[in-house]
């Protein structure tokens, strides 16, 4: 257990998760002083018919619930105006978000200016700039979720926001809806969640309330990934991988973002990539490094990797490179299991190799490591190639 | 607007009806209990007499009313809370928890376990009428679906357990 000097740590979400965890809303509604819910999804998921069971949840409660079922992958500013206008004509105080991260980045706008005017949305852009706690919010997952949602960040177009009270008040994690249907994306999400949970387990802002929900996160994500890739209609599965999504979400939101987060961030916006599949092919790499050049914690990273068992059994000097070994072993099954739809290097992604620079520069700007580090990880990953040979 | 509508679900009459008529015959069965059987007995010595509680589903019912009276007799005082002064309210979060107890797939524990009960009143007595209510499920239910409702199934003497099911399912069926 590794206690630094001096930490901070914040997490208002509360969790309600399992089965039928969907009909605890009204009560979780009163509890948070809110009798009209908004219901933001997309077409897809009302299309599933996910809306409807939404919706059945709230029987015998009396409530009425507005639900909008238009937001795009992309939401923007246009679309937080229309939702405004609903939001406030119909006189609604509370948001529920059923679905991943666009819904969710809509739902954040949206509540920033329904507890304002709407003028505070460009304001409100940048880094903790809100100064007030917002209106009831719930994130209900559904479909693929990477934790971003239960994170204090959103961004919507040009404007990006970071702020612990755009965090949701509430999770509800319902086995009906965490189901996923799509290969390549429920990886990516996994990904997005095991890139995060990981740096911030061995991050420089490592301490036990984050170790809490990133060892729990990494641990779900390990034992159910696999499972879900191979049984897609897997409910136990999925469930776990969207509270291992939740958890991460709470444990990045307190850590700086780590050297996998803005090489992959910067490598998915240069080359219009999944930023999962991105941070999934440089997570062993950027970790090898931090933990050459930083000493970071990847000992103990064997633990929520591989279990107890495991752990157990590898001598002290051998975790670190044990679980790099893990890391990549992930990487290969990933490929396996999804017949190539998940690649194994930056080269598989057509990621043009001259184009490496300055996309380590642009991720330099945002990281202690500097961009000569970052440049080292993208070509190491771009051939395949730890920086020492795997085990 | 297109993408836009307004929506206020409707009841759910049959599982409604369904806890509504467990929670009625539960609670003539507790007043039954309460004569029959020395443990039920001994639990209501310890509250106070005219204590009164309810066992119901939020936001609207349906609800069960037990009370003690003034002569410490145990009572069903029906389904209706308005005018009434209740000292422990026992509620649960909703209508499908309700279901999942009542159906018997979740225990009483189990369910209190998974917060999906909130208790309004002293713990103590709450603790009492959850003892109560397992030992009313053991007389009411056969042992197979019994096991799935309470914590631990009791090791009841074989006079115990049928005289006292045929006199509590009688009392409970003619309401004395």
């Amino acid at each position: 257990m590794f206690l630094p000097a001096q930490y901070e740590f914040f997490c208002p979400v509360k969790t309600n998760s399992g089965n039928r965890a969907l009909e605890h809303l009204p009560v979780e509604l009163d509890a948070l002083n809110a009798r009209k819910p908004l219901i933001i999804t997309s077409k897809d998921l009302s299309g599933r018919g996910l809306a409807d069971v939404m919706a059945d949840a709230f029987k015998d409660s009396g409530l009425t619930l507005g639900i909008f079922d238009g937001t795009s992958p992309a939401p923007d500013l246009k679309l937080i105006r229309e939702l405004t206008k609903i939001y406030r004509h119909k006189g609604y105080d509370a948001i529920i978000a059923l679905g991943g991260g666009s819904v969710m980045d809509a739902a954040k706008a949206l509540n920033i200016v329904v507890s304002g005017r709407p003028e505070d949305l460009e304001r409100a852009a940048g880094e903790d700039r809100m100064m007030k706690p917002l209106k009831p919010l719930i994130w209900v997952p559904a479909g693929e979720a990477d934790g971003y949602e239960s994170s204090k960040y959103a961004t919507i177009g040009p404007l990006n926001f970071s702020s612990p009270y755009l965090m949701p008040h509430l999770v509800v994690l319902d086995p009906r809806m965490t189901i996923q249907e799509n290969i390549e994306k429920t990886a990516a999400s996994a990904l997005i969640v095991l890139t995060h949970a990981v740096e911030a387990y061995t991050g420089p802002a490592k301490n036990p309330m984050t170790d809490a929900y990133a060892y729990a996160a990494i641990a779900l994500i390990m034992t159910h990934l696999m499972d879900v890739m191979k049984i897609f209609q897997n409910e136990k599965g999925c469930l776990d991988l969207a509270n291992a999504a939740s958890m991460a979400g709470c444990a990045f939101s307190n850590s700086p973002k780590g050297l996998v987060h803005t090489l992959g961030s910067a490598l998915a916006l240069a080359c219009g990539l999944s930023p999962g599949l991105c941070m999934g092919i440089l997570l062993p790499y950027g970790l090898e490094y931090n933990t050459q050049k930083h000493g970071f914690h990847t000992l103990e990273l064997l633990m929520p990797l591989a279990g107890p068992d495991v752990y157990a059994g590898t001598a002290g000097s051998l975790r670190s490179r044990k679980a790099l070994d893990i890391l990549y072993d992930l990487q290969d099954k990933l490929v396996q299991a999804s017949g190539g739809m998940v690649p194994r290097k930056l080269a598989d992604m057509k990621v043009p190799k001259e184009k490496l620079t300055e996309i380590a520069q642009t991720a330099g700007g945002e990281n202690i490591t500097g961009w000569e580090g970052g440049l080292s990880v993208l070509e190491q990953a771009w051939q395949g190639k730890p920086a020492t040979p795997t085990s | 607007m297109g993408d836009f509508r307004e929506v206020t679900p409707g009841g759910n009459p049959l599982k409604r009806v369904y806890v509504a008529i467990m929670l009625w015959f539960v609670g003539r069965a507790i007043q039954a209990a309460a004569v029959v059987d020395d443990d039920v007995k001994k639990e209501f010595e310890n509250l106070p007499d005219g204590f009164t509680f309810s066992l119901g589903v939020m936001p609207n019912g349906p609800t069960m009313i037990v009370g003690k009276n003034r002569r410490g007799k145990v009572k069903y005082l029906g389904w209706n809370p308005k005018g009434r002064l209740i000292d422990l309210k026992m509620k649960i979060k909703n209508l499908e928890a309700a279901i999942l107890m009542f159906t018997f797939q979740e225990s009483t524990a189990v369910a209190n376990a998974r917060v999906r009960m909130i208790v309004d009143g002293e713990v103590p007595p709450a603790c009492a009428i959850v003892r109560v209510l397992d030992i009313v499920e053991v007389y009411l239910l056969a042992k197979i679906i019994a096991k799935l409702a309470v914590k631990r199934y009791p090791v009841w003497s074989f006079g115990r357990k049928w005289i006292g099911r045929t006199r509590i399912y009688f009392r409970a069926v003619l309401g004395y």
